[in-house]
């Protein structure tokens, strides 16, 4: 109508990786309703909300791998950190240990995992492919080792019923302004990141090396140090996740998360974040992540089997990057001209 | 001899939202090195694009050795005999000179390749050029100047008879860039077509026959080189004329800013002493590998010293990563700057603000966006970069626009030292003398500049005070007034140990 409503949008829309975040969200649509036809459950209320909630997860590890994605690195660990944090919380919660300390364990061991694959990285740098295989098979046999090669019993048996309700409430089970918790976590999570990512002097720096560590060493970055933030903000998303898993089966269970880096992996991509680094924003993460979640659960409702979902959205994957690198072919040979 | 063996008419192309080319035309002779000459973004490297056949046209005929071709692809322009030796090189760095030159085209012998018969070849070419590299070298070892004579060696072992060169010396020193010629001028009087693409007007008096010149995607004059003179040449380059190609500013020679005390690192720094007064420009003069790059980087901490202090106006500095530097008021504008000056990925806008956070950044690290609009639109206007908005991909910049981005990012904070290694290679004239008199801007607010240069006419134009290196050492120092062009190459070339009596760089200049 007027330019000063016109400025702000174009604006937004000029915000480098919004295009692919925006047709990720749209593909959502087109999914969401293409589904909702073959199956009008789908539309439901109830449906919604386990949506939004089996969404978190993928939300959260798809922020975790695009941090390490956009600095053109892989954090292959994650899944394993998702199982050793649900292990080692829920280990500890049976031995009667209080929640949140057995929260703050859990994070610690992450974080752990974190630094050490930023200064593998970062430091020695090695190749990230190999240096997270490694910790991924560290992190998983830690999660097979915290209560000797075997799930734990139920968290309630060691806190007592109501704590572990509680808990369960807290990450998964219990609702706040009618949405699950879990989303509401997911999203506060999500919020700091972006605006972590977005606005500040870390995020740049970030971007700076995805796109060329060189340039960014000689201007002042520091390059370790930037790196092993990545890789930390990747232990706290996975640690959260692997609460959540904890929560939903009120147990520790070893194989937690077992693919999970794949999936944050597929998450970010869909959305836009390139794995040679240097470009993507998080709120396609978001779209990714909602993409995905939007497949399962649809292809679920409409009754396909296990064989075929895995079919469909391993050709979504490929084809949402099929069609980022043909979009960029186009800007490509403009960009030649010179 | 001397038929045309390319002809293009009226060659248009477009891509989207830009015209490059409009009606061109384009003729090269047999046996005739024709300088194909205009600014960044003229339009040169579309056209030798469509000949090689890596671009289609919209329009136009294109003949080539009197044969008409609709649609080339590269495949038969390399048949045609049409070859392109990249400003930047391409070749595979793992593998041998051999292997590169016949890559895609191996010869077999049975099963496997037959290896001998590859080598022989490759030899014969490379002895045929008179150039000294053994087919068995891993080309990632050789330095720049030997991997573009194996370059050639390849068009020529594929019997190119038409060869584009594009900014074939931007990256050689004198003595190469005497090999190089030596080697064109063969392949001329062989009878072979040769296209030169350059922005060192000065060495076109030694090898070219004939020019074209091109501006804003058309061709503006044709004719013999011996028929024009400099200033009609950079006139129809620029569409103005440039008053004076080094422009120079008197300043007064002040106080002591910047002194660097026996700083070692590596071989290629050994044991250098220098200072930096304020209002004068420093050169640093030298052929290439002579260690100013390396000592650059040191002093920026970007390599590890082995040993060396630094004094920022008598203070004692520690520098041990740039970040360091950068705190203490001295800063770099590197060498390369697609691989160490821009992330091409990113805007205009965050490389300008890359190393300049901190001063649009609360003490929480956010980002204030108004004060980061605030330095943008400062470095755009001050520098004059050409673009429509500063959200621009920097990649998608001209490289004399890209070296402003790349300036531009350092001049935005109050710093002490400004070093430039290289800052006008491989951009055009214009740009050129934008940077020198963003240099002598500097010069007078009275900031200490470091002015690395393998091009002596501009290093001598420019720095009031030339401090010559070779081999990782400071071999001499003269004032740019006083020194000539011999004395300086005299003193590039002092190796130690070995008094190599070394051919002057041929290039003389008034």
């Amino acid at each position: 109508m007027n330019s000063k409503q016109q400025r702000p949008l174009k604006k937004l829309l000029g915000i480098r990786g919004m295009g692919a975040a925006l047709t990720a969200f749209v593909g959502l649509i087109i999914i969401y309703i293409a589904f909702g036809i073959i199956n009008p459950a789908v539309f439901s209320g109830q449906n919604m909300l386990n949506l939004l909630r089996s969404m978190s997860k993928y939300l959260l590890i798809g922020i975790a791998q695009s941090y390490v994605l956009i600095t053109g690195n892989i954090d292959l660990s994650i899944g394993s950190m998702v199982g050793m944090s649900a292990m080692i919380a829920a280990t500890l919660m049976t031995t009667g240990m209080a929640p949140f300390l057995a929260i703050v364990i859990a994070l610690i061991a992450c974080l752990v995992v974190g630094v050490v694959n930023g200064y593998l990285v970062g430091k020695f740098k090695l190749p990230p492919f190999i240096a997270t295989l490694g910790t991924m098979f560290v992190a998983r046999g830690i999660a097979y080792m915290v209560n000797g090669n075997r799930n734990t019993d139920a968290i309630a048996t060691g806190v007592g019923k109501e704590t572990a309700d509680a808990f369960q409430n807290c990450f998964y089970y219990g609702k706040t302004l009618g949405i699950y918790n879990t989303f509401w976590i997911a999203l506060v999570i999500f919020v700091i990141f972006f605006f972590i990512l977005s606005k500040t002097r870390t995020g740049r720096h970030i971007y700076a090396i995805g796109s060329n560590v060189d340039a960014a060493k000689l201007s002042g970055v520091n390059v370790v140090s930037t790196t092993v933030k990545t890789y930390l903000v990747s232990s706290v998303c996975s640690c959260v996740v692997g609460l959540i898993l904890c929560a939903q089966a009120g147990m520790g269970n070893m194989e937690a998360g077992n693919m999970y880096e794949m999936y944050g992996v597929a998450a970010g991509v869909i959305g836009g974040v390139s794995p040679l680094g240097g470009t993507g924003i998080l709120l396609g993460t978001f779209a990714g992540a909602a993409v995905w979640q939007t497949l399962e659960n649809g292809l679920n409702m409409i009754g396909a089997q296990v064989g075929i979902q895995r079919v469909v959205i391993g050709v979504i994957v490929v084809a949402a990057v099929l069609l980022d690198v043909v979009v960029r072919n186009g800007q490509f040979g403009k960009h030649r001209k010179k | 001899m001397n038929e045309v063996i390319v002809s293009m008419n009226n060659i248009s192309k477009s891509f989207p939202g830009v015209k490059a080319l409009d009606h061109v035309k384009f003729e090269l002779r047999s046996g005739e090195v024709m300088a194909l000459l205009g600014e960044n973004g003229a339009g040169k490297s579309t056209l030798m694009k469509i000949l090689s056949g890596v671009y289609t046209r919209d329009e136009g005929t294109m003949e080539i050795f009197g044969k008409s071709y609709d649609d080339l692809t590269p495949k038969q322009a390399q048949e045609a005999g049409v070859a392109i030796i990249h400003q930047e090189l391409n070749m595979c760095r793992h593998l041998t000179v051999t292997e590169n030159m016949f890559l895609g085209r191996e010869v077999k012998g049975g099963l496997s390749l037959n290896n001998a018969k590859m080598r022989k070849e490759a030899k014969k070419v490379l002895d045929d050029l008179r150039i000294d590299i053994s087919p068995d070298q891993i080309v990632g070892d050789l330095p720049v100047s030997k991997q573009q004579m194996v370059e050639i060696a390849k068009a020529l072992s594929i019997n190119a008879r038409i060869l584009i060169m594009d900014e074939p010396t931007s990256s050689l020193t004198a003595k190469e860039i005497d090999d190089l010629f030596r080697i064109i001028r063969k392949l001329r009087d062989e009878g072979r077509g040769i296209v030169y693409i350059s922005h060192r007007l000065e060495e076109l008096s030694h090898i070219v026959d004939r020019v074209t010149i091109m501006r804003d995607g058309q061709y503006i004059t044709d004719g013999n080189f011996k028929d024009m003179d400099m200033d009609y040449i950079i006139k129809n380059m620029v569409g103005r004329e440039i008053k004076e190609k080094f422009p120079r500013v008197e300043c007064k020679k002040g106080k002591k800013i910047f002194e660097v005390k026996n700083l070692n690192a590596g071989k290629m720094v050994r044991d250098i002493n220098f200072s930096l007064y304020e209002g004068e420009i420093v050169g640093f003069a030298g052929l290439m590998g002579a260690g100013r790059t390396e000592t650059t980087r040191a002093i920026f901490g970007v390599d590890p010293k082995d040993s060396g202090e630094l004094y920022v106006d008598g203070k004692k500095i520690e520098v041990n990563c740039p970040m360091d530097a950068i705190r203490n008021g001295v800063v770099l504008a590197p060498e390369d700057r697609k691989k160490d000056g821009l992330c091409t990925k990113l805007s205009i806008r965050q490389n300008l603000a890359l190393p300049n956070l901190d001063l649009v950044c609360n003490k929480m690290g956010v980002i204030n966006s108004g004060k980061e609009d605030a330095l943008c639109e400062k470095a755009v206007k001050d520098l004059r970069i050409k673009t429509p908005n500063v959200e621009i991909d920097s990649g998608n910049l001209s490289g004399g626009n890209q070296q402003k981005v790349v300036v531009g990012k350092w001049l935005a904070r109050d710093s002490r030292v400004v070093i430039f290694d290289e800052p006008t290679r491989g951009i055009d004239v214009g740009a050129k003398v934008e940077i020198y008199n963003l240099m002598n801007e500097l010069k007078k607010q009275g900031i200490a500049v470091m002015f690395v240069s393998s091009e002596m006419p501009e290093v001598m134009g420019i720095a009031d005070r030339i401090i010559v290196m070779c081999d990782g050492r400071i071999t001499g120092e003269v004032s740019a007034r006083e020194a000539t062009q011999d004395e300086i190459l005299t003193m590039a070339t002092s190796f130690e140990n070995k008094s190599i009596k070394e051919t002057e760089g041929g290039s003389k200049n008034e």
